[in-house]
């Protein structure tokens, strides 16, 4: 596309489609604001970008200048950030047109986009379950075909978690490929912005589009943008292993299926395969469980009703201004975390939870690189134990909530690229798997999942 | 790991978040079985030699120490919710509560 009149079609589709979804609960952005603002975008963009023309949502806690950046949370109703994401600037430099906000749980803290502040977003396929967290509102906005990417941010698994339980594809890319400039923190050593597509192809062109270095952000690394790899014909020299923790004897037995499946078919592809172990694979949930939460009480700190964001109980001494807003503006898995946050970093429990947890990242990561020493190129995995759940099944029920991220937490913890595309479905659900790569060899796992992509038959019943 | 009501009150004022005492129970109830859970990481044998897991660059990269404008397109005048001289407004300091804390 390089004409402007197609630019401008092009957004205003993407407005109706955004329209015909609204019941998705996916796009917080008010329709009428939306479709104005795609019709500037669109003849203010540049025809030469890569993306021209190209619309693509973001997520409610990445900082635009077009829209709001509530992150899903009371605590910044009617934000409008002063300054935009680097990524989200790379994106307009690009020709993209940038299609609103999407739900999420609350500054990214959960699995199901049930913990928003603005209502729970639906499953595309079935409203009565979740589509994922907690990048769900873009992961349900490109299932419903309203857009062919959108930007979602990553701490735990919250791009491939959503994207496998509405059968899309979502990648985390290296930390440090994506600048985190402009992303609101919440966990800053885990935290990654991601895109989920409609293929491996849409998502990676947006993922080559946002990556590369940003000097606006001292953790991202100084390397050139991702070189897109052109689709194999075949995975021969390519060894992935399959890590055995990652198949518990209680994984969902179509899950279970749809990866055999996948793994037969990456052999056939001419991949070698074989099995590994990540020993300390059973404790990542309860590690990320305290780094996180950790992180997440310090960068939450800022949030008190003195510079932005709305203010609670104003006339109160400044004290309780500040606990009267945190306390009122927080929703209750935010509050959770950050009381769990404080708790794990007080004097007498550091050691214990903090320092130790931070041991365990180590051997976490180390794991990985042991698996990766012995020529193993990629690992496969399924994204999740189960497809997508029904709404309200975990929310009394924090730890079974977290353990919804029990296979894509790892990747977080060590740093490493993960991209999820789906492998199949189960009574019309879809099931994703996972290809877990070397840091900042995202090209070797786009080239297997570009060819895995079209060697599985992800509509067809595991 | 059972948290008890009193501390969890006591993490609440650490954390400057007002909790209703009828939440309390709940939030207390919760959060000993979040530090349940995750306490099960002491199981692992003690790894004090181990290097701590730090992603990203491997050295601290130091932009030029320059005077340039901020780039904002609106300054906090538009952002805070009281905000007069260059001043963000707030209520006056009260009486420091901790000694209870």
């Amino acid at each position: 596309m390089s004409d402007p009149s197609e630019a401008l079609a092009s957004a205003r589709a993407a407005a109706d489609r955004i329209l015909r979804v609204k019941r998705l609960n996916a796009c917080l952005t008010p329709i009428k604001e939306l479709r104005k603002s795609l019709v500037t975008q669109a003849s203010a963009a540049h025809p030469s970008g890569v993306l021209y023309g190209m619309p693509v949502a973001v997520k409610d806690n990445i900082c635009t200048l077009e829209f709001t950046t509530s992150c899903g949370s009371k605590i910044l109703e009617g934000y409008r950030s002063p300054y935009e994401a680097t990524a989200v600037a790379k994106l307009k430099a690009a020709g993209a047109l940038i299609a609103g906000k999407t739900n999420c749980d609350e500054f990214g803290m959960g699995s199901s986009t049930e913990h928003s502040a603005y209502g729970r977003s639906l499953h595309p396929f079935d409203k009565a379950r979740v589509p994922g967290g907690s990048s769900g509102g873009s992961a349900a906005l490109v299932a419903a075909g309203a857009v062919p990417a959108a930007l979602g941010s990553e701490t735990g698994g919250s791009v491939r978690q959503p994207a496998s339980l509405c059968g899309v594809v979502g990648i985390k890319p290296t930390y440090g490929r994506v600048s985190r400039y402009g992303l609101v923190a919440f966990g800053s050593s885990l935290d990654q912005i991601g895109v989920l597509g409609r293929s491996v192809h849409d998502a990676a062109r947006v993922l080559s589009v946002i990556s590369g270095r940003d000097p606006r952000d001292a953790t991202c690394e100084d390397r050139d943008s991702l070189r897109l790899p052109n689709v194999p014909e075949s995975l021969q020299g390519f060894v992935i292993g399959v890590p055995k923790e990652y198949f518990p004897q209680d994984l969902d037995p179509a899950v279970r299926r749809a990866c055999d499946r996948a793994i037969r078919l990456l052999r056939e592809l001419g991949a070698a395969v074989r099995e590994v172990s990540l020993p300390h694979t059973p404790y990542a949930v309860a590690t990320y469980y305290i780094i996180a939460p950790a992180e997440a009480s310090s960068n939450l700190a800022r949030y008190d009703g003195a510079r932005y964001g709305p203010r609670f109980n104003g006339s109160a001494d400044v004290r309780a201004l500040y606990r009267t807003t945190r306390g009122e503006g927080f929703g209750p898995e935010v509050r959770r975390r950050v009381l769990v946050g404080t708790y794990v970093l007080s004097s007498g429990y550091y050691d214990a939870y903090y320092r130790k947890a931070q041991q365990m990242r180590a051997l976490i990561a180390q794991d990985f690189r042991n698996a990766f020493d012995r020529g193993v190129d990629l690992l496969f995995t399924p994204t999740t134990p189960t497809p997508a759940f029904k709404a309200g099944e975990k929310l009394d029920d924090p730890v079974a909530m977290y353990l919804s991220d029990i296979f894509t937490v790892t990747a977080n913890l060590a740093g490493l690229p993960a991209i999820s595309l789906p492998i199949g479905r189960i009574k019309g659900l879809p099931i994703g798997g996972q290809l877990v790569g070397q840091a900042f060899l995202e090209d070797e796992m786009l080239e297997a999942a570009y060819a895995l992509e079209r060697a599985v038959p992800a509509g067809e019943e595991a | 790991m059972s948290v008890t009501h009193d501390e969890a009150r006591k993490i609440a004022q650490l954390a400057e978040l007002d909790v209703s005492e009828d939440a309390l129970p709940l939030l207390a109830e919760q959060m000993s079985r979040i530090l349940e859970y995750v306490a099960q990481i002491n199981s692992v044998p003690a790894s004090e030699g181990v290097k701590p897991f730090v992603p990203g660059p491997d050295a601290v990269r130091f932009r030029p120490d320059e005077v340039k404008p901020a780039p904002l397109a609106f300054g906090p005048a538009e952002l805070a919710p009281a905000f007069r001289d260059g001043f963000f407004l707030v209520p006056k300091l009260g009486q420091f509560e901790d000694a209870d804390a």
